[in-house]
């Protein structure tokens, strides 16, 4: 794995992703109101003074629909071990598209966690 | 193996977890399966977004064994949930992820795994001899009875599984027990709750 500062790294992306939104892209304002924290709070995720929990991690990926883990450095591995639940995942043919969805996020906030863990030590 | 043999020692299992963990009451609690949990290693994330028919999930890869459950289950089916889960854990580790929803429920694994839950919050053998005490016998067991039994034992094991066990035991006539309305007839016998009058009063 490259040597990321994972706390800039993650500030890095939310601010990217941000810009990027839709064609637009979206204000701090407009981005604090869709996660439901304040502007300030949004400000400082975005500038590494804040480091946001893993849960506002994964609440921000979903307001923003991108995966969690397009938060964080890319690992060689990891297109493989997603391809492994993605696998387990399409094989769950009987429920329902939601809870699919709910489990692969599931899935990306568990490797999500083993990546920040790991770099944050 | 026969799917009796498989399920009977899915029973065996869970008893010998129920003396390993010292439960001696069919009152299991979240915090008696969190203890399990966390003497097995297991992780626990209560998934705070909204789930369709899914209740739990249980993972377990080179990221080590986790389970997910919906936050916010009522205390009954939270028990179960975990317990059902554990059955995953302890016997399909190896399968990398089980799911447990209302659609998968006709599938031997995940039978096995109510089963072995509904044995680990309330055995068998214990809901039979206390029904005995009640002196109910063979298709004697009626929805009064078992809404006694729960208040008095005060079980985790739900109404819906305390049910099918009692039909399923021939304690009570075959389908004698479905579409009762629990909750009303348990208010009907010891009266409405009081954090419900509190509720209707503020």
């Amino acid at each position: 794995m490259p040597n990321v500062n994972m706390r800039e790294y993650v500030a890095r992306r939310i601010r990217e992703l941000r810009v990027a939104y839709g064609k637009k892209g979206l204000s701090q304002e407009e981005l604090a109101q869709m996660v439901g924290v304040s502007t300030n709070t949004i400000s400082r995720w975005e500038t590494g003074t804040y480091e946001p929990t893993l849960n506002d991690l994964e609440l921000l990926a979903r307001k923003l629909g991108v995966r969690m883990l397009d938060l964080f450095p890319k690992i060689d591995q990891e297109t493989s071990k997603d391809q492994t639940v993605d696998a387990l995942l399409r094989a769950a043919n009987e429920l329902d598209q939601s809870d699919i969805d709910e489990l692969r996020r599931y899935a990306e906030f568990r490797r999500a966690r083993s990546i920040y863990k790991h770099k944050r030590k | 193996m026969l799917r009796t043999e498989y399920y009977e020692q899915l029973k065996a299992l869970a008893r010998e977890t129920r003396s390993r963990f010292n439960l001696v009451s069919p009152r299991v609690l979240r915090s008696d399966l969190r203890r399990i949990y966390r003497a097995e290693g297991v992780r626990i994330d209560l998934w705070p977004h909204k789930l369709g028919h899914l209740r739990g999930a249980y993972f377990n890869d080179a990221l080590g064994p986790t389970v997910m459950l919906m936050k916010g289950l009522p205390e009954d089916s939270m028990v179960f949930t975990m317990a059902h889960e554990l059955k995953h854990h302890l016997v399909d580790r190896d399968r990398s992820l089980s799911y447990c929803d209302s659609s998968n429920q006709s599938n031997p694994i995940e039978i096995g795994a109510e089963i072995f839950a509904a044995e680990l919050i309330y055995p068998d053998e214990v809901f039979r001899s206390d029904l005995e005490e009640m002196g109910i016998n063979e298709g004697q067991c009626t929805p009064e009875i078992l809404v006694r039994l729960k208040h008095e034992t005060r079980t985790t094991l739900s109404y819906a599984g305390l049910a099918k066990r009692a039909e399923f035991m021939r304690l009570a006539p075959a389908c004698s027990l479905s579409g009762v309305r629990w909750k009303k007839l348990e208010e009907r016998i010891y009266g409405i709750p009081f954090y419900k009058t509190y509720r209707k009063r503020k």
